[in-house]
């Protein structure tokens, strides 16, 4: 029985910031990580990176000491993450946000229009549907958030929700102030136009909540590891035949039929951005399921079927 | 004198399809070395630990290897390579778990799953790199057609901006600063069509004709022909204004000097004064450029404003408002920085052309 003896230098300047005797070799990373924040109460486990070589990876939690190409007595790099934010409370600030700016315009408050126009409600029925399905979609994001989503990373670093928070809510703003403005035109093609996008809205909800479910039954005991997800009895389901991340292919198809019922610009480019983005995420989830499974299913592609 | 059998230190290392064991001993004789049943068993005599005495060790591999190891060695120490049957990154060598005490990783040659992966890679990039150059590449049968083409180009540019300059210089020694006030009506026409011409540029760019990278050129591009088309055009009021000259002016002295290096560049003629001309005449008349095309904004923002021109107000139905005057306040601040960028790539661009001027030795 050896027991081991960890050194833990700074990345950038080397020197030791802690020193720890008598370690079990069959001790995992988090384990080090507690103890080295025993030493450094400031810098939480979620705030630590650990890793072999100054400019290498971090190594995970799971992790074992003795496992690792190092000697008995082992020299790890720590380099400071930054504080640290859970992804839940990111999710809730940065959905929540939305949700009560939109009211704001839709109640009219007296600095969004002018006192003349305050508290006013608008002639046009869209108005008040497009206030329903706004704030439907992010009440459900809260509650998927809190129910339903099972994340694999614990944290982010601080500040990207300033980053995110300013570009949500930002965009819920500057939507809202058309929609809501008194000026507003309802859509040209009038009750058939609305009527489609509002089916359309309710089918990818349905769907995005689906997808979001049966992704977090792939997790269900609490395991980090990934697994390729299959389409279940579920009919919205069926779309994983098509494509990797049909969560993204319904959140697009949501963000469109919102555009197609308020026709309003600066939500058709809210769209546009969304869509970029989560092109971007689906190819890298895509790329990273062809790596990891040498029997991934090859009819699927990244976001769109057949396409993209 | 059979006392218990003595272990060398062995280290251990991996790739994806082989194993590396170092066994620390020197001046071995007849080392016996072989697989059965995927153990490998050694046995020799040798220099170690603990003296000149027999060694000997088992290993039980974790997958299956290939039953015919490979042994080299040397003064101080015996390598063995092993054969993995299956291309996988083992986690650890043996089958048993805990791992034996004789055993450690060898730091030397260590990597893990993806630095080995990384390495793997660059070996194939390097067989596919020699392939490359030993292939000739083939030779290009239209390289006089697109030669002449750019050579072309550039010539009917430079004579464009020629023009230009020597017309606006003339008129400025006859009719002094009255000159500046309808520099539009004289030289426009030829500006839009030197400027639209410009647009071949990113098509050679896109197509591959020319080298030069293409965003840096679209943006050159897109700059002028805004600045030309959409500010100064559609504003009558703009257009007699005397930024007009400076801004012309700045333009065609910049390219007095581009296009001709280009197109001796075509024909593979260089000649020095020019070069350094070409990469140091936008020292001052770059900066001063942005600046006059900045000044060009500022002045025609109120007039916006006022017109409403290219603006949209409530209530339309794309439930939208633009606001022009306010647009042009976005690309003036992006004006500035991509003149700053751009500089800094201009800069780095002259030291590369130019080289390090005197190198004295002592």
């Amino acid at each position: 029985f050896v027991s081991y003896q960890v050194e833990i230098l700074d990345w950038k300047t080397k020197e030791q910031l802690c020193f720890l005797d008598k370690v079990e070799p069959n001790a995992t990373i988090r384990e080090i990580r507690l103890m080295f924040h025993k030493f450094y109460p400031r810098w939480y486990p979620a705030r630590q990176s650990i890793k072999l070589d100054p400019k290498g990876k971090s190594l995970r939690d799971e992790e074992i000491l003795q496992h690792l190409p190092v000697g008995t007595t082992a020299t790890l790099y720590f380099k400071d993450l930054g504080p640290q934010i859970g992804w839940t409370t990111v999710f809730l600030i940065e959905y929540t946000g939305p949700l009560f700016i939109y009211f704001l315009f839709y109640f009219r408050m007296p600095f969004v229009y002018g006192l003349d126009e305050r508290f006013t409600s608008s002639p046009h029925p869209v108005v008040n549907l497009a206030c329903i399905c706004h704030s439907f979609h992010y009440i459900k994001r809260l509650i998927e958030t809190v129910f339903v989503h099972r994340f694999s990373h614990g944290t982010m670093p601080l500040r990207n929700i300033v980053k995110n928070c300013l570009y949500y809510w930002g965009f819920a703003a500057w939507l809202a102030y058309y929609i809501n403005h008194p000026l507003y035109t309802p859509p040209s093609y009038g009750k058939k136009q609305i009527n489609f996008a509002v089916i359309m809205f309710l089918l990818c909800e349905a769907g995005n909540f689906s997808i979001h479910v049966a992704l977090s039954d792939l997790r269900r005991n609490g395991s980090k590891t990934r697994k390729i997800p299959y389409p279940t009895k579920n009919p919205f389901t069926w779309l994983f035949f098509f494509v990797s991340c049909p969560n993204y292919t319904y959140e697009v198809g949501t963000w469109i039929s919102f555009t197609i019922m308020t026709q309003c610009v600066p939500v058709g480019l809210f769209t546009l951005l969304c869509f970029i983005q989560m092109t971007i995420w689906a190819k890298d989830k895509h790329c990273t399921y062809l790596r990891e499974f040498k029997d991934y299913p090859s009819l699927r592609m990244p976001i769109i079927p057949f396409l993209l | 004198m059979a006392g218990p059998s003595l272990r060398p230190h062995v280290h251990w290392a991996q790739r994806h399809r082989e194993l590396y064991l170092r066994v620390e001993l020197s001046d071995v004789q007849n080392p016996d070395v072989a697989i059965t049943d995927n153990v490998l068993h050694f046995r020799a005599q040798g220099h170690g630990a603990k003296g000149d005495n027999i060694y000997e060790f088992q290993i039980e591999f974790l997958e299956p290897v290939e039953p015919k190891p490979v042994c080299r060695v040397t003064q101080r120490q015996l390598n063995i390579t092993v054969q993995k049957k299956e291309s996988n990154w083992w986690e650890r060598l043996t089958k048993q778990e805990k791992r034996p005490l004789f055993l450690a990783p060898d730091f030397d040659r260590w990597l893990d799953e993806s630095d080995a992966e990384m390495e793997l890679k660059e070996k194939e990039e390097e067989k596919i790199n020699k392939m490359k150059i030993e292939s000739r590449v083939p030779k290009d049968p239209f390289k006089h057609l697109k030669k002449g083409y750019l050579v072309m180009y550039n010539l009917v540019q430079f004579l464009g901006f020629s023009w230009i300059f020597v017309n606006m210089t003339v008129r400025l020694f006859i009719l002094g600063k009255d000159s500046f006030y309808d520099t539009f009506h004289t030289i426009a026409d030829m500006m839009y069509f030197c400027q639209t011409l410009a647009l071949m540029e990113i098509v050679n760019s896109l197509i591959g004709l020319v080298r030069s990278p293409l965003i840096p050129a679209v943006m050159q591009i897109f700059g002028r022909n805004f600045i030309l088309f959409v500010v100064l055009g559609s504003l009558e009021e703009m257009q007699s204004k005397p930024v007009v000259f400076f801004i012309f002016y700045f333009w065609s002295v910049i390219e007095l000097f581009r296009y001709p290096y280009y197109m001796l560049s075509c024909i593979g003629i260089e000649w020095k004064p020019l070069t350094w001309l070409r990469y140091t005449a936008w020292i001052p008349l770059y900066p001063l450029g942005g600046l006059a095309e900045a000044v060009c904004i500022v002045q025609s923002i109120p007039i916006f404003s006022e017109t409403g021109k290219f603006s949209l107000g409530l209530p339309n139905p794309l439930n939208v408002t633009i606001q022009f005057s306010f647009l042009l306040q976005i690309y003036l601040i992006a004006l500035f920085l991509g003149v700053f960028v751009n500089f800094r790539h201009l800069y780095k661009q002259r030291k590369q052309h130019l080289g390090p001027k005197k190198r004295k030795m002592k």
